[in-house]
């Protein structure tokens, strides 16, 4: 879901530092343990990620990760869900302990919390109407793209996207728009791209599991070429607390390397995004 | 009824001028919107053949036949007693919105399958968290009114700062700094009771202002002749004041708690799995956003449709008999 870094975060991330609250180094996995309960914070509005599924409970590949996590901590699970604002703003005050949240680990977020692990990568793909003549990511030079406000698609577009996390492969930026739009949430620049071929947009970019989704659901849009970067996306806790982190980066560790991750990817995306990219 | 007065003249739809003009318009107006490819085009498909291939003059007849539908009734229902009136433009009225709705093409039987969730946790969050920071804002209305009436100078500042900030910022900002701020004090709350205070301070602020309103309506003899009675602050409030400004307060009470039940809308950004929260989350994994948020705006309109007649009901129980 990239980077949703809104203005209202900003200010709440000033508003933190300036109270000066530190965070509690080893206090919140004590709390987990003496708990015996591991609070999550998920935004279910990122389907297949987190979502509400038929019976109404959280249900995703987010969801499922933060399940396994807790199982191998060995305590019970408990999800909350504030908005995605509420928890990239940091200071969760032991609220909840961790977000499994398909983040993009941003050196601006780094300041207000930490990132044990990237669990998985998603490609971040170039969608067309279904009507539109466009064949190669080439012909959008010049069209009318759009992307969800502060996302990495959008930094993507503006030629102004760095990921500092390893692992990630050099990308070059293939497009450059005649006229950028930013959106809500990908979501709602979908909904506007499917009125049709330049009613109000050519083309969005956004992650090519969600665009496949969308597709998949009817949506009369296509996916055009290759992939055009891909993202890492990481777990994150609140800052300062090292051996939480320390334990959620061995867990994640262990869960790539015995195949957890790749199974949980393959069940969610039918594809394996857990591993390095080609 | 603004005012009633004896001047008799035509009802301005008997004047054909008017009727004249309206027909034009609405004639102009359907014809523009090009209606020959909707389902009126398919209605009129024996005049204007295949609607495809009849171009304007396919608009231009489907717009004729509509706007003198819509004269003629317009026409007839001016015939009508008053109350049908209202009934049938009501009615009328309803038919089109639930058919704009209509051709959404919106899924019938997702919202089945969702909409007794949304009631049950939707709904039922809403109401409860409305319900107790009614209770409690009117509880907090009392002291602050009291207070920016007494001639305490402590009291008095306090009671104006309060409502003065609460009422001068928006609402979905205090949610945030309650939620957000009230941990740096050391105190982390839930969602829950965050929004409940929040609701709770913000409506207090409102009806600070309704209450202290509903106790300075009384005369002020009233005031002389308890003292003279010999009755304390506290007795005369409760005995002599309150009783006699309830009819001026509870009224508009009621109208808080009905804009209240839609504001606690904005609590659903801290995560609260009321009516709003669910409107936007249910429909997110089969792309249903519309379906969702019909339904959570049908059954917001619903509930607040009954506490008006509630409210109504209310309003003509405590009118007084001098108005």
């Amino acid at each position: 879901m990239g980077i949703r870094h809104t203005f209202l975060s900003a200010t709440l991330v000033v508003a933190g530092a300036l109270s000066g609250t530190a965070a509690f180094a080893g206090e919140a996995l004590d709390q987990i343990m003496s708990s015996n309960t591991l609070k999550v914070a998920t935004d279910p509005n990122w389907a297949p990620q987190s979502f509400l599924n038929d019976q109404n409970e959280l249900d995703g590949f987010d969801v499922d990760v933060a399940r396994e996590i807790a199982s191998r901590m060995g305590v019970e699970i408990e999800f909350v869900t504030p908005s995605w604002d509420v928890i990239t703003a940091g200071n969760w005050n032991g609220r909840w302990h961790l977000s499994v949240g398909s983040m993009t680990p941003t050196t601006a977020r780094g300041e207000v919390l930490d990132f044990p692990g990237v669990y998985y990568y998603t490609p971040a793909s170039a969608v067309v109407h279904n009507d539109s003549p466009y064949q190669e990511i080439a012909d959008l030079n010049g069209a009318k793209m759009a992307a969800g406000i502060s996302t990495t698609f959008e930094l993507y577009l503006q030629k102004d996207l760095t990921i500092d996390a390893s692992g990630v492969p050099a990308f070059d930026y293939q497009i450059t728009p005649g006229e950028y739009r930013s959106y809500e949430t990908g979501a709602v620049a979908l909904d506007d791209l499917r009125l049709g071929d330049g009613v109000r947009l050519n083309g969005v970019v956004g992650s090519l599991p969600a665009m496949l989704k969308a597709v998949e659901n009817g949506y009369p849009i296509r996916v055009l070429g290759d992939p055009l970067f891909y993202e890492p996306l990481a777990i994150a806790i609140d800052k300062g607390d090292a051996e939480l982190s320390a334990k959620l980066g061995a867990l994640i560790d262990e869960m790539r390397t015995d195949g957890t991750l790749k199974a949980l990817s393959e069940k969610w995306y039918g594809v394996d995004y857990t591993t390095a990219l080609n | 009824m603004l005012h009633r007065d004896t001047v008799v003249s035509d009802i301005a739809v008997h004047r054909p001028k008017v009727m004249a003009g309206i027909f034009v318009a609405a004639f102009v107006l359907f014809t523009l919107m090009g209606l020959k490819d909707t389902i009126f085009g398919a209605l009129m498909a024996p005049v204007i053949g295949d609607p495809a291939e009849a171009g304007l003059f396919g608009n231009a007849a489907t717009g004729l036949v509509l706007a003198i539908l819509l004269t003629v009734n317009i026409v007839l229902i001016a015939f009508l007693p008053l109350r049908y009136q209202i009934g049938i433009v009501w009615l009328q009225l309803l038919v089109l919105f639930l058919t704009f709705f209509y051709s959404f093409d919106l899924k019938l039987s997702f919202i089945q399958t969702k909409i007794w969730f949304m009631i049950t946790q939707g709904l039922f969050t809403t109401l409860y968290i409305s319900a107790i920071s009614i209770a409690l804002a009117s509880g907090l209305a009392i002291i602050g009114a009291v207070a920016k009436l007494s001639s305490n100078g402590f009291a008095f500042a306090i009671a104006s700062f309060y409502t003065s900030f609460f009422r001068g910022i928006p609402l979905l900002m205090q949610i945030y700094l309650i939620y957000l701020g009230m941990p740096q004090l050391g105190f982390v709350i839930d969602a829950v009771p965050a929004g409940i205070l929040a609701l709770t301070l913000c409506y207090g602020a409102y009806m600070t202002e309704i209450f202290r309103a509903g106790i300075q309506s009384i005369d002020k003899g009233q005031w002389e002749a308890s003292r003279s009675l010999g009755f304390g602050f506290g007795l005369t409030m409760r005995r002599i004041i309150l009783p006699q400004s309830m009819p001026l307060i509870i009224p508009p009470t009621g109208n808080q708690f009905i804009a209240m039940l839609k504001d606690s809308s904005l609590v659903s950004v801290i995560g609260v799995w009321e009516l709003m929260f669910l409107a936007r989350t249910l429909g997110n994994k089969d792309f249903r956003h519309m379906e969702m948020l019909i339904t959570a705006a049908m059954i917001y309109w619903m509930l607040t449709v009954c506490l008006e007649l509630i409210q109504s009901r209310i309003e003509r129980h405590y009118k007084s008999p001098q108005h």
